[in-house]
């Protein structure tokens, strides 16, 4: 058990001497996680709003397929993405194998699902009465959109945090579409599995212990928001 | 002669391939109030909501003002509201909820002053309201929100569904003093429907009945439900609870519904004499309420378990000597029985 209190101690060294390649890491996985975040719900919460809101003859079967891609394994994920952005693949002269934005793709098919199925959930449960509330207020359109996704704020914010946690700690797609190349694809969760096999704990759960703070800082300002609005 | 402010034409709305709401031909006048009177199920909700341009009917159109109008139409989109049955509030406080409509017309100023005056008018403190969240309040209150929030905007047409329904006696009459402070500070025009007869009768212009989807007229009528069977002699009719035989004419089907337009009132001490083709039955006065309108006194007779009512005259109901809780006995002939 030493190793692992070694380790423990080495990771408070890293993070507080400002260690180049940790920070490195951390920085690589905010930009993947930050890019495939913004996309992820500027297309899913449009889509989640509409699978949620409105009736229509698939629904279900629509649901079904949302449903069933919320399962879809990461490494197959890494493997299609792989295959697309090959010099060989349909898109392989965009240039995105083993680039951060390369990984970001990936990472926004893996949590595009997540948000459309959770947020499609949020606005389904609302109550069917504020439709009713907010045409007979004098809401237009827009309105009403914006209004109902503000009401199901709570319910859209979890779908939100839940996709973060997945792009967070995603490893199979950040290994395989950015081939971990250090200082330039190497995300937290790459590194702690490069370094675990090296036997450099320390460094791992340097890694591991960024991954705790940053998810624990996005949870605090998520229950500050929630308490305040 | 003025346009009327709503005129419907040839309306059918189908819920789930059933219609509900069928209405040839219905005009409203600007500035009345309306009531609506009928069963559960009869309709009603559906045509607040077809009135209130909250949804749009299957086939016909909705006129208002003269002009086809629908849901988000400019035309009624900051005149029309609709009070649903269920008040809902957003996950707002009171001051948010009751200023959305004006927010949402970009009409700001002197926003909290203005949600304070609508909140007194529906009888809450906005210094000891306007803060609190929306689930921190009763349902009388949250009922008295939801109003206070369309009469902030001043509504031209305030449509009200079950107002008083499942709330306390209290809240019940702040609501009714509110939407009839609305009527006269601002021209309002009400439709109300509402299981309270006495305060329909009480304050609209114009009551309507609507019964299985349909209008029947002016809501004096007396609808009485199947199933209908033969009784004796071969006539049709129902046996009552306390031994009194409804008779009817031969109904279309066993589960029709009879409609009865004139009933007349008897003081049961006077001899009653049954000519051919008349029914008379026994019953206990409930209430008489003054209608409006026509300066008529509508009095309610319950037969067994069913409510009778009639129209009289002022000098008709202190010559009979009528009131609560007499025994009275009304007829009706049974070839003023229709079926729908």
């Amino acid at each position: 058990m030493d190793f692992l209190l070694q380790g423990f101690f080495k990771a408070i060294e890293l993070l507080t001497t400002g260690d180049p390649e940790t920070f490195s890491a951390v920085y690589a996985t905010l930009v993947v996680s930050a890019y495939s975040l913004a996309v992820t719900l500027a297309l899913g919460l449009p889509l989640g709003f509409c699978l949620g809101y409105f009736d229509f003859s698939i629904k279900k079967q629509v649901r079904v397929v949302v449903d069933t891609l919320l399962s879809l394994p990461t490494v197959f994920i890494g493997l299609l993405v792989y295959a697309f952005f090959t010099n060989r693949g349909p898109l392989g002269e965009w240039g995105l194998l083993f680039t951060l934005s390369g990984i970001a793709v990936g990472l926004t098919i893996l949590a595009l699902p997540v948000v459309i199925a959770l947020s499609a959930t949020a606005v389904e449960s609302m109550d069917r009465q504020l439709r009713v509330a907010l045409i007979s207020l004098g809401a237009n359109r827009q309105q009403l959109v914006l209004s109902t996704l503000w009401e199901a704020r709570h319910g859209i914010i979890a779908a939100g945090l839940t996709a973060y946690g997945r792009v967070m700690t995603e490893v199979g797609i950040a290994m395989m579409v950015g081939g971990n190349i250090k200082w330039q694809t190497r995300t937290i969760t790459t590194a702690i599995a490069l370094e675990t096999n090296k036997g450099e704990f320390a460094m791992g759960i340097a890694l591991g212990l960024v991954l705790l703070m940053i998810a624990f800082g996005v949870n605090v300002s998520v229950s500050f928001l929630r308490k305040r609005y | 002669m003025e346009s009327p402010l709503y005129a419907i034409r040839g309306l059918t709305h189908v819920y789930r391939g059933k219609p509900v709401l069928s209405i040839d031909r219905l005009d409203l006048p600007r500035g009345g109030i309306v009531g609506v009177i009928g069963p559960n199920g009869s309709g009603k909700s559906t045509f607040l909501r077809l009135a209130g341009f909250v949804e749009r009917p299957t086939a016909g159109e909705v006129l208002f003002d003269g002009k086809p109008a629908s849901p988000f139409s400019p035309e009624v989109r900051n005149r029309v509201t609709l009070l649903p049955q269920e008040p809902f509030l957003m996950k707002r406080t009171v001051l948010n909820n009751v200023a959305y409509g004006l927010r949402i017309r970009k009409a700001s100023d002197h926003l909290a002053e203005r949600v304070d005056k609508a909140l007194s008018y529906v009888g809450l403190d906005g210094k000891d309201f306007a803060q609190r969240p929306s689930y921190a309040l009763s349902g009388g209150e949250a009922q008295r929100v939801a109003l206070a929030a369309r009469l902030v905007l001043k509504p031209e047409v305030l449509l009200m569904d079950e107002p008083t329904a499942s709330i306390d006696a209290l809240s019940a009459q702040l609501i009714k003093d509110a939407v009839l402070k609305a009527r006269r500070d601002w021209g309002t025009t009400l439709i109300v429907a509402s299981h309270d007869w006495q305060w329909l009768y009480g304050i609209c212009d114009t009551v309507f009945h609507l019964l299985k989807g349909r209008f029947l007229g002016t809501g004096r009528e007396n609808i009485l439900f199947g199933p209908w069977e033969r009784v004796e002699n071969g006539q049709w009719g129902k046996r009552l609870a306390d031994g009194q035989q409804l008779l009817v004419p031969k109904p279309p089907e066993a589960l029709a519904a009879a409609v009865i337009e004139n009933v007349t009132i008897m003081p049961q001490a006077e001899p009653v004499s049954g000519a051919a083709g008349q029914v008379t039955l026994s019953g206990l006065i409930t209430r008489l309420a003054l209608e409006k309108a026509s300066g008529s006194i509508v009095v309610s007779v319950l037969v067994a378990n069913l409510p009778f009512t009639a129209t009289l005259t002022e000098h008709q109901v202190r010559n009979h000597e009528l009131y609560p809780g007499r025994m009275v006995a009304i007829r009706y002939n049974l070839n003023s029985v229709k079926w729908v």
